[in-house]
Parts: structure tokens; sequence; C-alpha cells
């Protein structure tokens, strides 16, 4: 979905970055911000895999605030 | 900084005098908005409308048909984003009618997270061919074509179905009946293209714009600054997500998106021809076309039982002309269990975040 999904960098690899999210990591694409310094402790905005921006923690932490809540909410669909 | 609760009073406190129509674009947005409930929070004056904002919801039934053929008879791995699969296409009752159906019967179906697992898969399978059906906007599209750009496979093609969004808001505008008075613009397009591209719906159609993030400060935010806009008779583009949302967006996508597509007139389902609004694949990245790598299935000649299912008024939904309630088969005959429309499938379709939000069946009279 187009919300994406905030995270935060672990380890860099080239393009590839390790990112982690509440406790789960992922390999995360750097090829869209190719323009930018990303570094470790960095946090991005995620959707389908790829970083497309950088973001600041407070931004991410708000973010987070939201897809909790609607996880939260899941459930609630049948 | 300021809360929702203030945004809210910020919002009560002016002076509403007439009725605003406010729309949406973005299924994130009509999300975010159903679960905050802010709809029951805003004046009665303001009205919110979720329009062209889920591309599953836009994807030619045919491209989905096209998909389903290539699974069924051609034993590709075919790989789409979840959300794909259980949209319906118009078939007689008895056939398969979905790509979730087409897996059940056999064929080899798998829903991927991200272009990179398509990847993967097509390298970890080097004697099938896989097909990507990959439908999607902007902020979709721009991880395709790096996909693209960073090398793929031989025997990974694409059946694209990507889209942009502003030339359906453009559209809209131009039809004479927009339906709305003010646009929030989409928060993730606008990180990826830059909010420039939302200056039309200003200058042109000198209607109050802004950009908008997902928590409902943001989208609070930004109706505040388009309600303030009408009532002061002074439009311009605003920024409200500008944390994300940088002059000229991310260029290094915008350059991908360009070197690995054109733009196309494209058919948007139920719909109809819009004009430069979808992604085809550039020349250079030809050989990785579906649609010419199996030609026989390009089946103009398909003789089809309509755009949308009949009864279903997905198309109206899509474009804000109605809500997901008014449609005669919300919650009777269409419920997430068993869509009848690819909204009420999609977690970007309206009808299906009204449903999961806790809106039941209107009183049809």
């Amino acid at each position: 979905m187009c919300l994406g999904i905030p995270m935060q960098v672990i380890s860099i690899d080239g393009y590839n970055a390790r990112c982690e999210a509440k406790g789960v990591s992922r390999d995360v694409s750097l090829f869209l911000l190719q323009g930018d310094e990303v570094h470790v402790g960095d946090h991005v905005m995620v959707h389908v895999g790829y970083a497309i921006q950088t973001m600041t923690e407070q931004e991410a932490r708000s973010t987070w605030e939201l897809l909790d809540e609607m996880l939260a909410a899941e459930g609630n669909d049948a | 900084m300021l809360e929702a609760k203030d945004w809210l009073a910020r919002i009560h406190a002016l002076n509403i005098d007439r009725p605003l129509r406010i729309m949406n674009v973005c299924g994130g947005h009509e999300r975010s908005i159903s679960m905050a409930g802010l709809r029951t929070a805003l004046p009665e004056q303001v009205q919110l409308i979720a329009g062209p904002g889920c591309p599953v919801c836009v994807c030619p039934e045919e491209d989905v048909y096209q998909a389903m053929q290539l699974a069924m008879h051609e034993k590709v791995i075919l790989v789409a984003f979840g959300d794909m699969l259980r949209v319906p296409v118009n078939v007689p009752k008895g056939e398969v009618r979905s790509l979730e159906q087409a897996k059940a019967a056999g064929a080899d179906v798998r829903p991927i997270a991200s272009p990179r697992e398509a990847v993967q898969i097509a390298q970890q399978n080097p004697d099938r061919q896989v097909v990507f059906f990959a439908a999607g906007f902007e902020t979709t599209m721009a991880p395709v074509a790096a996909m693209l750009l960073e090398g793929v496979p031989d025997n990974l093609s694409l059946l694209l179905s990507g889209r942009l969004t502003w030339p359906a808001v453009a559209m809209l505008l131009e039809s004479g009946e927009a339906g709305f008075n003010a646009l929030v613009a989409p928060g993730h397009v606008a990180t990826v293209m830059g909010p420039e591209e939302w200056g039309f719906v200003v200058e042109k159609h000198h209607m109050p714009t802004a950009v908008a993030g997902f928590t409902p400060v943001s989208l609070l935010a930004a109706m505040y600054s388009v309600l303030r806009q009408s009532l002061e008779d002074k439009c311009f583009l605003d920024n409200c997500y500008p944390e994300l949302v940088k002059p000229g967006g991310n260029p290094v996508a915008r350059k991908h998106l360009a070197q690995a597509f054109e733009v196309t007139d494209s058919n948007w389902r139920g719909i109809g021809i819009i004009p430069a609004s979808g992604y085809a694949l550039a020349p250079a990245y030809a050989a990785h076309d579906a649609r010419l790598r199996f030609p026989s299935y390009n089946d103009a000649e398909r003789k089809r039982a309509g755009q949308m299912p009949p009864g279903c008024d997905c198309a109206r939904v899509v474009l804000g002309r109605i809500n997901p309630d008014q449609c005669k088969l919300y919650g009777t005959a269409c419920t997430p269990k068993y869509p009848v429309g690819p909204c009420m499938v999609s977690d970007e379709g309206a009808c299906r975040i009204w449903w999961s939000t806790g809106i039941r069946a209107a009183e049809h009279a």
C-alpha cells in the first residue's frame, strides 16, 4: 500500500541496506536514494522494498503510531 | 507541535458558510481519514470525498484476464502484488475469475511484496518464464523502474499496468463536473514526483490544493489549508508533508522512471482511456515486455461482459461520484469475503476501507 513503512538502517552494502522496524529486519534497496548520503542509524521511508526518501526519527515515530493503530484495527474486516 | 485536536479546533473556528467538498486521491489517505473518523469530526459543511486513489481498482479487466491466461496456459510463474490476486474478471459463472482461483486450479501464481522478489524468483527458476504483473501508481512504479535499471534475468518479463495519478484528476477537472472544490494531493506520489506536478490544479483550475502525509495531523493541516484558501479566495499549492516531500521530489526516482518507461494513453477500468496516464516499457526494455513475449494473449477480440461486473458501481466510487455505501451491492452481494468489484478487494479500495472501519450497507430506498 502507498502508506510506506519507516525503517532504520542497521547496515549498508552498496545499494543494499539491512533495515529494521519493530524488531523485524528486511533487505531494502537504496537504489532510489543514490544522490543522498544514507548512513547507518538513519531512518528511511520504505515502499515495496525500496527506500524512497530519508526521514527524521520523529517523523518515523509518528508514522509508526498510525501504522500501529491500523494493525490494531485489522480483524474488523470479517 | 500542533496535535490533531488543535487542527480540528482551528478548522471549527473557521466561518465555513458554504458546502465544501475536499477530494483525496490516495488509498492511504482514505484509510487514515476513515480510521481516525475525520468525516464526523469535521464541520457539517465539509465533505471528504474518496477519489481515484486505488491502482488495483482501475487496472483494466483485460490485463487481469491476460495475467490469468498466461498463468493457466503458458505455465509461467505469475507474480503480482498480493492485492491483485483476488480482483475478479467478468466471465460466465463457474469459470475461473481471479488469479487466486487460477492458483487454486493449479496455476503457479505467487504474491510478492517487492519487485526484488520477482527478480529472485526468476533467478531461482532459470528454466521457467516468470511474468511480473505490475499495477501501481508512481510510488510503486519508481521501484519497478529501479528493478529494471539494476538488471533483470532474461526469463523475467513485465505485464505492466502502471498509472499516473494526476491525469485522472485533470480529467475530472476538465469534465465540467469535478464534484469537488479542493484537493488533498497524495504524499508519497509527491515524495517521488515532487509537489509541482499538482500546480495545474491551482493555476489552471483555481482550486485550493495541499499535499498531505498520512497521519491525522498532516491530513488535518492540509484540510485546514484548503478550507482557509477557499474562504479567503486565495489558492496556492501548500505542502503539509515537508518532511518527505521536497521540491522536485526524488530526482533519482524520476530519472529512473523516465529511463524505464514511456507515458502513454491508457485505459482505466470502468472509466475509459485517459490521455498520457499510463506507463509502458521504454523501447530499450521491450525484450522484457510480456505483451511482446506472449503476443497471442493480447486478445483485443475477446468479448467482454463489460468493464465492471454487472451492478457494480466501482467506477463511480473511484471517481468520487458516489460514496461506497451508495452502491447497491455494498455489504449485500459484495463484501471483502466475496468481493464483486475491485474496490472491495484492494486495501486501497474505498469500499474495502469503509467496510474495514465498520461502515455497513446503507438503507437503499
